[in-house]
């Protein structure tokens, strides 16, 4: 939890990932190619003190997680977010499998979302409704750039992925959170085009659609959907780190976000491991919009608005109580492993 | 490396608009000439001269053929906007008097071979990489739609600035800031910029059926209009200066809702300039690297 002038936050972190992108796991050039473009992006954001080296940054594994997370990262509660790539690794970067032994081992800590690719059709479906059973995921993941044989990539608004929403409706799986991030593949169709998240979202209003790294580069079109559709919530991941390395682009992004989408429908994810989410909650904590940027979007950026973004608006998409999870982390194994649970158990508006 | 540059064949070559870029009296082309052409040549995404953005690695030239190397802020960059950028280089260099033939090298990218032997060939995208379903013309389209628009925040910004009334502003034509004739090339007019006569870097708007005068700054209107032109947007000296992001007219009760969409596709495209600057200084250290000075 990050303490501020007085006031706690309560932090959901809406993006994190338990990858293996160990040199045995490695299928396909494209594999190399990915965790490469990851590290590249680690390098060019992390503070150099902050940086890993490659191998770790490969397979960082669970124990690392849990502290990098719980025990220096401010972080009460972290949602994993599964990226398959099935095709560039052995036994997939990052499954819902993978994610799950964590999570089953702290459920109170993690929330595990699923995923489907609906070129898989009947299989897909049948996948799709085993996670269900099997884990109960209360959202879904999805990467459309993602390559399955022929197909260098898929939409939401296409037929079959409409099946495959129709069946998350009717399996209660409500939250469809869709990775809209910078262009690397396939070579000429963009398969991040936010586009196809309007048709989806008004074609389901019973779901939310979660936009990963707000469409960046994207934006514009982004911020122009999610003002139309209630429904559309826009997640930080990747764009966080700016707060600390461009504060001042930083802020005109979220004053978009903000003009645009409102407080309540903006979600912090530190995209983790691509670094820590340490630093990252730090320069959000610390940063403050410019008094021409509150001028020019008529918002603020204040503790209030920031507690919401770093934990509130994704306890209400996942149904989280807040109050009961500060209850039961006065005393649960994470709190123990790391000295927390004092941190919980007092209220910081009384130090 | 640049070698020694022979003196034959340059002024062989004019182009169209006129004879381009300096060639030196002894009629050598050199590396500054050919900056001075490529700073034409932009990052699609963030719709800036690849040359301020330091991309350019190395220039040498060999009597009329020239050689340019460039890298990019990471090895994942779009393959598609990489062969934008290594056929406008390509394509600008060779307009330049003296330069027969260029050859174009991208270094440290995953599709280096295909872009580099497509581009040096002559092959269309499509042809160059295997995987391609498609040519690169919407995704051309769709990229210069949107730098149009960001174009247009900052010219809309800077009339605000003056103190124009939305209302003027949506009925703005070419004519009304100074371009009478339209240029075939929308670059022109941003060119225009180094005439010695507009030293105030102002241009005066004609209001009011020429009752009202208003000085504003020339750049950021010069710039929208170029990219307004190239883009088909602005076809004759009595349209509508100014657009909605689907190419329509803009009604007066609309203005501050075009307005804020066309600031967030500024936002957009300077907040992914900064994502790609970070990756670029990550990669290749603050400095830009040394250009090799002409041999003499």
């Amino acid at each position: 939890m990050y303490r501020q002038d007085g006031e706690d936050v309560f932090v959901i972190d809406g993006h994190i990932h338990l990858w293996d992108a160990s040199e045995e796991n490695v299928i396909h050039e494209g594999g190399e190619q990915f965790i490469q473009c990851f590290y590249d992006y680690h390098t060019a954001f992390t503070p150099e003190e902050r940086q890993w080296d490659l191998e770790t940054y490969r397979q960082y594994g669970p124990e690392k997680l849990k502290s990098d997370l719980f025990g220096s990262g401010h972080v009460d509660m972290g949602i994993f977010q599964p990226t398959y790539l099935s095709e560039f690794y052995e036994d997939g970067f990052n499954t819902t499998e993978d994610n799950a032994e964590l999570a089953e081992q702290h459920p109170e800590r993690f929330v595990l979302n699923g995923s489907f690719d609906p070129r898989n059709g009947e299989e897909g479906l049948e996948y799709l409704r085993e996670l269900k059973e099997t884990y109960d995921i209360p959202g879904v993941k999805l990467y459309t750039a993602e390559w399955n044989g022929d197909s260098k990539g898929w939409r939401l608004d296409s037929e079959d992925a409409f099946e495959f929403l129709q069946e998350c409706v009717d399996l209660g799986i409500t939250n469809i959170n869709a990775h809209k991030g910078p262009t690397i593949r396939p070579l000429n169709r963009d398969a991040f085009d936010v586009a196809d998240i309007d048709d989806a979202a008004t074609s389901f209003p019973e779901l939310n659609f979660v936009v990963n790294h707000i469409g960046m580069p994207r934006l514009d079109d982004f911020t122009w959907i999610a003002a139309q559709e209630p429904n559309v919530y826009g997640g930080l991941a990747v764009v966080a780190p700016l707060a600390l390395s461009r504060p001042r682009k930083f802020g005109e992004i979220m004053g978009e976000l903000l003009f645009w989408l409102g407080e309540d429908r903006i979600l912090f994810g530190s995209d983790y491991g691509l670094w820590e989410p340490e630093w990252v909650i730090e320069a959000i904590m610390d940063h403050e919009l410019t008094p021409e940027q509150r001028e020019e979007y008529g918002v603020e950026f204040d503790i209030e608005t920031k507690k919401k973004v770093l934990g509130e608006n994704a306890a209400e998409l996942y149904d989280i109580d807040i109050e009961e999870k500060k209850r039961q982390f006065e005393s649960d194994e994470v709190s123990e492993e790391f000295g927390l649970g004092e941190h919980y158990a007092s209220e910081a508006a009384a130090d | 490396m640049a070698r020694r540059t022979s003196d034959a064949d340059v002024d062989a070559r004019t182009d169209s608009e006129g004879p381009l870029g300096t060639a030196s009296a002894a009629g050598t082309v050199t590396p500054e000439a050919v900056l001075d052409r490529l700073d034409r040549v932009t990052d699609p995404e963030l719709d800036r001269s690849i040359v301020e953005l330091e991309y350019i690695d190395e220039i040498a030239i060999d009597g009329p053929e020239l050689f340019v190397r460039f890298v990019l802020p990471t090895a994942w960059c779009s393959p598609t906007f990489a062969w934008m950028m290594a056929t406008g280089i390509r394509e600008e260099s060779e307009k330049l008097a003296g330069v027969e033939e260029t050859e174009v090298e991208l270094i440290d990218h995953m599709h280096t071979a295909e872009i580099n032997a497509g581009v040096n060939d002559g092959k269309q995208f499509e042809d160059a990489f295997e995987d391609a379903t498609e040519g690169i013309e919407e995704t051309r389209k769709s990229l210069d739609r949107k730098a149009r628009l960001a174009r247009q925040y900052r010219a809309v910004e800077a009339l605000l600035d003056v103190g124009l009334k939305p209302e003027q502003i949506v009925s703005l034509t070419p004519a009304d800031v100074g371009v009478a004739d339209l240029p075939e090339d929308g670059r022109a007019i941003e060119t225009d910029t180094d005439n010695p006569d507009e030293d105030t870097g102002d241009l005066t708007i004609t209001l009011a059926e020429g009752t009202l005068y208003v000085r504003v700054p020339r750049e950021p209107i010069a710039a929208y209009l170029a990219k307004a032109i190239d883009t088909d947007l602005v076809t004759s000296a009595d349209d509508a200066l100014f657009a909605t992001p689907d190419g329509e007219a803009i009604g007066e009760e609309q203005f501050d809702l075009v307005h804020h969409r066309t600031r967030a596709a500024s936002v957009n495209q300077s907040g992914q300039g900064g994502v790609c600057a970070s990756l670029h200084e990550a990669r290749y250290g603050g400095e830009s690297e040394e250009l090799d000075e002409p041999a003499d």
